[in-house]
């Protein structure tokens, strides 16, 4: 598993050149947006539960033959293996986001799901659009910024000071690492 | 290779569940402390070459014999693969200092370190020597902030510790 940090230490390693210059800058961009950065994991964290079964209800509402007796959401224990599922990706999303390196994703997480969901009869583009969901939602909660209208009384907001780029460029990190997941199953 | 964050993460796996509060804790510690760290690695950077030339000049002081027909540091070949070597220590120490623990240093240079020189018949004394030379010559603030030396020496020490 490596890091931002130790990302940058096997490349240069390749090389055999000591790190400096352009490499030492990138990485006090991720020092000086630290804090942004844990504030953008706590935001997945703490609306996990909250993302999973939305992910997951929406996901079934565009396609409800999935909980149809037959479908790859029913009976209860079936659905209670695809949220524990959804859980797991966006998990490892939360530590990919923190440790700013989409390797501990890969080689915990995406390396075999797809040939394990084929095996198993997972329907990979049910599974793509859960996830495609919790990418939106991810998005919205770095930016704390939540669509009042679609949540309504379960509208959640982080409270956390907001600056004037809400986070883009961590919402754009989360999302390449959801689109990866994305990638992986297709 | 491990590093704080990948602790972190590491522990929180292990454990099923999402980063939390001390766990994000832990990491902002070892961001606080990174600014030191990526500075004293961008001085060593910039001077690698000379700190290089420097210590493998005082060790082969110290050492004078090793000049001599026959020993490790006779032939032209041999001076510039001792040099190569310190080169190498240093760029870990560089390494080191950008992940925040030891774990290159440990994975690629002391790992085996002592077989392989056992099996060359080289001489360690004088990479301590050189090292330790390069330990005394830092000089804050002259050459970097007194928190990026201490950073520098600590590696430094940790390899003279392997070697002796």
């Amino acid at each position: 598993m490596l890091d931002a940090f130790s990302r940058a230490v096997v490349s240069a390693d390749s090389k055999t050149a000591p790190i400096g210059g352009d490499d030492l800058n990138q990485l006090r961009n991720f020092i000086a947006s630290g804090n942004r950065r844990l504030d953008a994991v706590n935001a997945i964290a703490s609306n996990a539960s909250c993302m999973v079964s939305d992910a997951v209800a929406g996901m079934i509402c565009e396609n409800t033959g999935l909980i149809q007796a037959g479908g790859n959401c029913y009976p209860n224990r079936r659905m209670a293996a695809c949220l524990r599922d959804a859980e797991i990706i966006l998990r490892y999303v939360s530590y990919a986001l923190l440790a700013g390196d989409a390797s501990v994703l890969d080689d915990r997480c995406l390396n075999g799901l797809k040939e394990t969901y084929t095996a198993l009869g997972v329907p990979l583009q049910s599974t793509a659009r859960a996830v495609a969901i919790m990418k939106a939602q991810a998005a919205a909660h770095i930016q704390d910024n939540p669509s009042e209208a679609l949540a309504g009384a379960k509208l959640r907001k982080m409270g956390t000071p907001v600056v004037e780029d809400r986070c883009a460029s961590l919402v754009a990190e989360s999302s390449s690492y959801f689109d990866r997941v994305i990638a992986a199953l297709s | 290779m491990k590093s704080v964050i990948t602790t972190v993460v590491a522990a929180a796996d292990a454990a099923g569940r999402f980063p939390t509060t001390s766990d994000l804790e832990s990491v902002q510690g070892s961001i606080q402390r990174a600014a030191a760290r990526l500075e004293a690695a961008e001085k060593l950077a910039a001077n690698l070459d000379a700190v290089a030339k420097e210590a493998y000049d005082a060790a082969i002081k110290k050492y004078s014999y090793l000049n001599n027909a026959g020993e490790a540091n006779s032939t032209d070949t041999f001076k510039a693969k001792c040099l190569r070597d310190i080169k190498h220590y240093l760029r870990l120490i560089n390494y080191s200092l950008v992940v925040g623990g030891t774990g290159p240093l440990d994975e690629w240079g002391i790992a085996g370190q002592r077989e392989v020189y056992r099996t060359l018949g080289l001489p360690t004394a004088p990479y301590v020597e050189a090292l330790s030379f390069a330990r005394n010559r830092g000089c804050a603030p002259r050459d970097l902030s007194a928190q990026a030396l201490t950073e520098y020496n600590s590696l430094l020490d940790y390899v003279i510790n392997s070697l002796s």
